[in-house]
């Protein structure tokens, strides 16, 4: 249908418009107007030739495919609402243009303004002609965008950046709100398209989220509409140019909120909810903005605050949940439009004439400009409500319905029609203060500018809105009559009420009303010239209580201290405290899963515990609390506690006949410890404590909750291991295991068996990871840089030299030797022992405990014997072991009994097995995976020989090091740290040779 | 069991090519020196493009290998994609950035590659084991690229203190594996469910606790409250383009073994988890709204931010849905793009040769450089959700999805704590275009950040014009976890 490709082309057209004003260069102020300007006439165009079909009810449609997989389509859909504000938004939106190509300076970026205005235009008609509700949300976050853009237009000035930013956070954060509410929204209806969300009005109104609904969606519409409380931003908008506030605040921005109250009010209104809601943030909007206005200065600020009024009236009409009061809003919306973007024009001349917007230094402007003065006149005047101009009839609907309003308490049909009468009034007063103001007075003294009619292609937008002022205000049926009356059926379907459009409806008591109000507010204004005469800034009484303050406050609050707060509270760089958190955290949620569900009983009763054990867990616990509480002080003592925990495990394997891995255990543990003490000499030393001073509360505090949480920790660990062992274990791989370890892998050791057999691959595995992590810690310690405190050799050491050298009879090192004469020659004398121990534990591997891991670490643990009793530069001098070739043995090895499958067809590393006859040992398990062990105990012993020597060796390194750094301190003192690690790098690659060459 | 076959290799063909060459590459390396930096980083993203290809011409269809611990769907080809396009752009945005700092060492390449093969096995992951083994391999290599800038303090801190906290939940999140093991018998993802599905009544307890710990471990991979804390000190001393990567490769790696973990093996205990991710998702969103406040970093405030968009995230992979799940990757997308399209910026702000990082360094840069401005500008607006750029549809898929579940609250809150996001967006919006020009920021040495900003901000902008094939792609993806 060629009709609804029109639409596409009227939400298109303005934003390709934007981008092609956005490439113009800069100072191409002609051809940007020109461009703005065809690109309005177009959209009029389009509108003039859809009016027909839209006028006889026809809802035009377009579909296009978005987010198919959502249910999401790009709908655009023009009913008689819509046709009415795209009217508005095009026409306001051509005759802004005009007015802006004259408006704006030269020097400004002109093209980037059309561009803005352009792009919102875009925006705005696609919130009118959005046809599903995700797409109207979208829409309207770009015209909260395009206003941020356009109010900051002129960012250098601070006003305008305060202003723009208040206007997106109000505005944006509402449309947020509106999103979430339109996601609910469309929830309930079960569909986003706006048709089927319209005709589900009673399922909507009686849903249990509907007040939720209701309350989001009025806060993106309230605070699009600047109604009370979210009315602060619009004067603070005030700062952008005068065609962007023509724009903006009379005909679409702050238009689109009632719009939506206006689309909406099909399925949202009836409700008493609805009634108080949006009919008391009418009313109050109303009477405060009228008020406030009053007492403005600024041109601008009096018409920014009485747009909030206007609206606050509208606001107030579509809350009060009656067919005709809307009629009358729509009718309203378009009043206002069209005086209200007049008069901002107007104030927009006079500024651009004069350089003030300022009420107190305006005066008798009458004499220079009288024909934009009679253009305000009359605009002014519509806006007081005056006879024979629209905004007088609009007023009159509105008394009328503020007289006949079905309220739910009958008191406040008392109220309503005062309220009506005495804002009315205030809008007489206000408007009578601009035109008085402004206008007439003696000749103006001290304007920045001599004052003179603006040029006449400048005035013509004024002139055309005035005309339309007086034409919609006499002939009203026959003006706007049909597209009023298509609108209205748009919102209300067959509901429509009987209303009549004519200026004389009779001596009726509304017209009572509006000859009061016009009278009172004449009253007001005389009576008020004093106040007014001193030209305080803002109105009495509520002067103090400004919205923006507290929005000033509030943002300061959440932006700043509630940041700084929680940041406090949450975030920290120290990684003690981060930790601690991440284990409070877990400690509480997988507290928080047993507190909630209960531990429930285990199936399995714990067994009677032996004393003996009982007490050899008594060490045990007392070595590991030992080893906690020395950690601190004595590093050497925890170690050596950490040791005997150790012991204790191994003790309860055996207790409990896991010898294999008690075996396993107690050797790891033996060669931990020792690798341990090695690094140990290259940490700090114990910590010195402070004297006999207590210590501080502080301090004492942090150790207790320190101490709770590692008791926490340990008890949560030991309480889930004890749940786990207490329940009969779900059916694990251990029985396959148990079952298939001799009858597939030949071998009654399981451990073993799945080792080098059932898990060889990943044994394979593993000892490469062993053989790299080797590499990589010899790789570490060659360039390793000891700490300037540790070079020194240790204070044991010290003493003994002192002592020797104290002695000549006694040469140096000598009292070691003694001291250790008797147990080096007894482990020189273990080693060939060891090494055969080792033998008979890697051959017995696969049926009794042992295996390569096991006969590697033994090897490993004769050769550490050596170095603790005979001192690194003795093991040195006589170590005939290369472990690098040791390593890659094993690995070869290794691999090459897996691969040794292929050649008899089977898949890499299945095995054999089978018993030998040996001479002297007799029958011995042989099978394949032996060969793999062996591999593993070569490459095991390789890797833990080098660690060892690349361990040790940095004692011999540091003592080395010593005095050629004390040499190089004195011979620079000013950088001794930056001279010592140079001075110590020949050492250390000189060390590395040795400790490479074995 | 099964023996191992060609049929597996060929499943697992992208991940074993990707370490294969990277080991070549390192030993190529190691040999050829510092020369190899330029040489590795070339042929090391043209690898990861060649995986791409791989990944996306292998089998869509869920097929197991290795006896079922490794699996290829729709949901680990789609998050692969979207990992590898992480890690190229890793490579691209660090090369002119590492040279200039002087630590341009062919390491990097070769760390961010594993990295990815780890994040590539993780997705695949359909076991615990083999989960946990691609963890680690990822968080290996990301430990050392953390501090990769060794001779900064701050670098060095970051990666110390990235270990030691990974390393503990690391060792939480095996401890629930084998508390799971515990109880159900099985490490297999299929096994458990099978379980899970054949056990009565409520789930045993320590199995829950099994699943929260795991939870923790996976939480604190995608740094989400309350395991944040290691993400602001760690984004900040990270060098910037590894900070880049970190915060859109291994965070959706993260999130994708999240949902692999938790709606696959524990579909059934749906009720069970999903407190915990609403849990850990208000936690996110809220504490990433307000502490990024505060930040004047501006790799900070990205940290804080990043914490903000996975608790987004989190929010649709609590609907517990197939939409909630496809929205969950759409918003990953979506916000990968956005995110390397910012840091692109973050590693042009250069001034006289020095990385500066401070938002106000950012101020007025719209005189000097409008196109850079106008790129952060978009991907800012972005970030908060504002269309029609393309993190709202990521937003609005999200919180659809929640709101379909049921999850009205969590939605509010979602969008409740996006409107305080978008002040700090916004913002930074500001102090480019309002705010008193600073100093210029030096020209980048060649086109590739601006390639990168240009094409992040095209994507985040179109987006909307045709978000179809992302959206379609992603819901077949996590139809696949159903």
């Amino acid at each position: 249908m060629s009709e609804s490709y029109l639409l596409l082309a009227l939400v298109g057209l303005p934003f390709l418009g934007a981008i092609v004003a956005g490439l113009l260069p800069a100072r191409a102020r002609d051809t940007a107007g020109q461009l703005g300007g065809a690109v309005a006439i177009a959209s009029i165009a389009i509108v003039v030739s859809v009016l027909p079909a839209v006028e006889e009810g026809e809802v035009l449609r377009l579909e296009l495919p978005w987010m198919p997989s959502l249910g999401l389509d790009f709908v655009l859909r023009m009913d008689g609402l819509a046709v009415l504000f795209v009217g508005m938004v095009s026409v306001i939106g051509g005759l802004v243009i005009l007015y802006a190509r004259y408006y704006m300076s030269a020097e400004d970026p002109v093209p980037r303004f059309f561009s803005f205005l352009l792009a919102f235009m875009g925006s705005m008609t696609g919130v009118v002609l959005s046809g599903n509700l995700i797409q109207l949300s979208f829409f309207w976050e770009l015209t909260s965008l395009f206003s941020f853009l356009l109010i900051g237009y002129w960012h250098h000035t601070t006003a305008a950046r305060d202003g723009a930013r208040m206007a997106i956070t109000v505005t944006a954060g509402g449309g947020l709100c509106l999103f979430a509410g339109m996601l609910l929204l469309g929830h309930i209806a079960g569909s986003f398209d706006l048709e089927v969300v319209l005709a589900s009005g009673d399922r909507i109104r009686s849903h249990p989220l509907y007040v939720p609904v209701l309350l989001l969606l009025l806060l993106g519409a309230l605070t699009k509409s600047a109604q009370f409380p979210f009315h602060f931003w619009l004067p603070q908008a005030m700062a952008a140019p005068t065609p962007v506030s023509a724009y903006l605040h009379s005909a679409t921005l702050v238009k689109a909120g009632v719009f939506l109250l206006a689309r909406l009010w099909p399925v949202l209104a009836g409700t008493e909810t609805w009634f108080w809601i949006v009919g008391t943030a009418g009313l109050v909007t109303m009477l405060v903005g009228a008020y406030v206005a009053i007492f403005q200065n600024d041109l601008k600020g009096l018409l920014a605050y009485s747009t909030i009024s206007h609206l606050g009236l509208i606001t107030l009409l579509l809350g009060l949940n009656s067919e005709l009061a809307t009629v009358a809003a729509i009718f309203h919306i378009m009043n206002h439009a069209a005086f209200k973007a007049s008069l901002f024009m107007a104030a927009g001349i006079i500024d651009h004439e004069t350089g003030t917007r300022d009420i107190r230094r305006l005066s008798g402007l009458n004499r220079f400009m009288p024909f934009t003065a009679r253009l305000a006149m009359v605009a002014a005047a519509a806006m007081a409500g005056v006879p024979l101009l629209n905004g007088f009839l609009s007023k009159e609907m509105f008394f009328a319905e503020a007289l006949s309003a079905a309220s739910p308490r009958p008191a406040l049909l008392d109220i309503l029609p005062v309220a009506a009468m005495v804002a009315s009034a205030f809008s007489v007063t206000y408007s009578l203060r601009f035109i008085h103001k402004a206008f007439f007075g003696p000749n103006p003294t001290d304007l920045p500018r001599t004052p003179h009619e603006p040029p006449g292609w400048m005035r013509l937008p004024v002139e055309i809105l005035v005309l339309a002022c007086i034409m919609i205000g006499i002939l009203p049926a026959a003006t706007v009559g049909p597209l009023l009356d298509v609108a209205a059926r748009s919102v209300l379907g067959e509901a429509t009420p009987v209303y009549s459009l004519t200026v004389w409806h009779g001596w009726t008591l509304p017209l009572l009303m509006s000859m009061i109000a016009l009278v009172g507010g004449v009253v007001i204004y005389l009576s008020l010239q004093r106040y007014l005469q001193r030209g305080v800034e803002g109105p009495p009484l509520i002067r103090r209580l400004e919205a923006r303050r507290i929005f000033d406050r509030t943002m300061v609050f959440l932006s700043w201290r509630l940041a700084r707060l929680l940041e406090g509270l949450f975030g920290t760089r120290r990684l003690q405290t981060q930790l601690r958190l991440l284990l409070f955290v877990a400690l509480l949620a997988g507290g928080l899963a047993v507190v909630l569900r209960g531990p429930g009983p285990g199936n399995l009763e714990p067994a009677g515990i032996d004393p003996v054990l009982g007490l050899v867990w008594v060490i045990g616990s007392a070595c590991a609390i030992g080893a906690a509480w020395m950690a601190k002080y004595h590093r050497l003592a925890a170690l050596i506690l950490l040791g005997g925990a150790g012991l204790v495990t191994c003790v309860t394997f055996v207790w409990f006949s896991a010898h294999d891995l008690a075996l396993t255990q107690l050797l790891v543990e033996v060669v931990t410890t020792v690798l341990l003490l090695l690094g140990l000499r290259w940490l700090p030393k114990r910590m010195v404590g402070t004297g006999t001073r207590s210590p501080e509360v502080l301090t004492v505090a942090r150790r207790l909750r320190d101490l709770g949480l590692a008791v926490a920790a340990g008890v949560g660990m030991a309480a889930l291991a004890f749940a786990v062992m207490t329940r009969t274990p779900p059916d694990l791989l251990a029985r396959h295991f148990l079952e298939l370890a001799y009858l597939e892998g030949g071998g009654t050791n399981v451990v073993n068996v799945i080792l080098v057999d059932f898990r060889g691959f990943d044994t394979l595995g593993e000892i490469t990871v062993v053989a790299v992590v080797a590499l990589t810690a010899f790789a570490l310690l060659r360039r390793f840089r000891p700490a300037p405190d540790s070079v020194d050799v240790p204070e044991q050491q010290r003493y003994l030299r002192a002592v020797e050298a104290a002695r000549p009879d006694r040469r140096e090192g000598i009292t070691v030797a003694d001291w250790l004469l008797v147990p080096s020659v007894v482990t020189r004398m273990l080693f060939p022992v060891i090494c055969i121990v080792a033998l008979f534990l890697l051959l017995r591997g696969h049926d009794m405990p042992g295996g390569g891991f096991v006969a590697g670490l033994t090897v490993s643990i004769a050769i550490i014997l050596q170095y603790m009793f005979g001192g690194t530069a003795w093991v040195e001098a006589r170590l005939q072991v290369h472990p690098l070739r040791w390593m890659g043995a094993g690995l070869l090895f290794a691999t090459g009994t897996g691969l040794g499958a292929w050649w008899f067809d089977r898949p890499f590393l299945t095995s054999w097995f089978s018993y030998l006859e040996i001479p002297v040992l007799g029958t011995v398990p042989a099978a394949s995976a032996l060969l793999f062990d062996i591999g593993v105990f070569a490459l095991v012993f390789g890797a833990t020989v080098l660690m060892l020597i690349a361990l040790a060796h940095q004692s011999v390194r540091g003592h080395r090091a010593v005095p050629r750094v004390a040499v190089a301190a004195r011979a620079q003192p000013s950088s001794p740290a930056a001279a010592q690690p140079a001075v110590a790098q020949p050492a250390v690659a000189q060390a590395a040779g040795q400790g490479g060459g074995g | 069991m099964q023996e191992l076959s060609l049929s597996d290799l060929g499943l697992a063909l992208p991940e074993l090519f990707l370490a294969c060459l990277g080991m070549v590459l390192l030993v190529y390396g190691a040999f050829r020196g510092a020369r190899a930096a330029g040489e590795v980083a070339v042929i090391g993203s043209l690898a990861l493009v060649l995986v791409g290809i791989l990944v996306l011409t292998g089998s869509v269809e869920r097929s197991t290998a290795f006896n079922g611990l490794f699996v290829v769907d729709a949901f680990a080809v789609f998050v692969k994609i979207l990992i590898l396009l992480g890690a190229v752009l890793g490579i691209v945005l660090a090369a002119n950035y590492l040279k200039a700092e002087g630590i341009q060492r062919f390491e990097y390449v070769i760390l961010l590659m594993f990295a990815t093969l780890g994040m590539m096995m993780m997705v695949s992951a359909n076991d615990l084991i083999a989960l946990y083994i691609g963890l680690e391999t990822q968080s290996l290599a990301l430990y050392v690229m953390a501090a990769f800038h060794r001779d900064t303090l701050r670098s060095s801190e970051a990666g110390l203190k990235y270990f030691v906290l990974g390393a503990l939940s690391s060792g939480m999140l095996l401890y629930g594996a084998s508390m799971i093991y515990g109880y159900t018998g099985a490490t297999g993802f299929a096994e458990i469910a099978q379980h899970l599905e054949a056990t009565e009544g409520p789930a045993a307890v320590g199995l829950i606790v099994g699943i929260v710990f795991v939870a923790a471990g996976l939480a604190f991979k995608t740094s989400a409250v309350p395991f944040h804390m290691w993400t602001p000190d760690v984004y900040e001393g990270a060098p910037t383009p590894v900070t880049a990567f970190f915060s859109v490769a291994p965070k959706v790696a993260a999130i994708a073994l999240f949902m692999r973990v938790l709606a696959d093996p524990f579909g059934e205990l749906v009720h069970d988890w999903r407190q915990i991710i609403i849990a850990i998702s208000v936690g996110s969103m809220v504490l990433g709204a307000f502490a990024a406040i505060n930040q004047t970093n501006i790799k900070r405030l990205m940290a804080y931010s990043s914490i903000g968009h996975v608790g987004y995230a989190l929010i649709g992979f609590a609907a517990g849905t197939p939409e909630g799940i496809s929205s969950v990757l759409v918003y990953m997308a979506i916000y990968l793009v956005t995110n390397v399209g910012t840091f692109a910026v973050i590693i042009a702000m250069r001034r006289r040769g020095r990385a500066v990082e401070d938002i106000a360094d950012l101020a007025g840069l719209q005189h000097r450089q409008r196109g850079m401005t106008i790129a952060l500008t978009i991907f800012m607006f972005s970030m908060a959700g504002i269309p029609p750029m393309a993190g709202f549809i990521g937003k609005l898929v999200v919180f659809g999805a929640a709101i379909d579940a049921g999850l009205t609250l969590l939605a509010i809150i979602g969008v409740l704590a996006s409107v305080v996001s978008a002040f700090y967006y916004l913002r930074i919006v500001k102090v480019m275009w309002f705010d008193e020009a600073a100093e210029p920021f030096d020209k980048p040495a060649d086109s590739s950040l601006g390639t990168v900003m240009f094409v992040s901000a095209l994507l985040t902008v179109l987006f909307v014009a045709y978000p179809a094939p992302l959206i379609d792609s992603a819901a077949i993806a996590a139809d696949a976890l159903f």
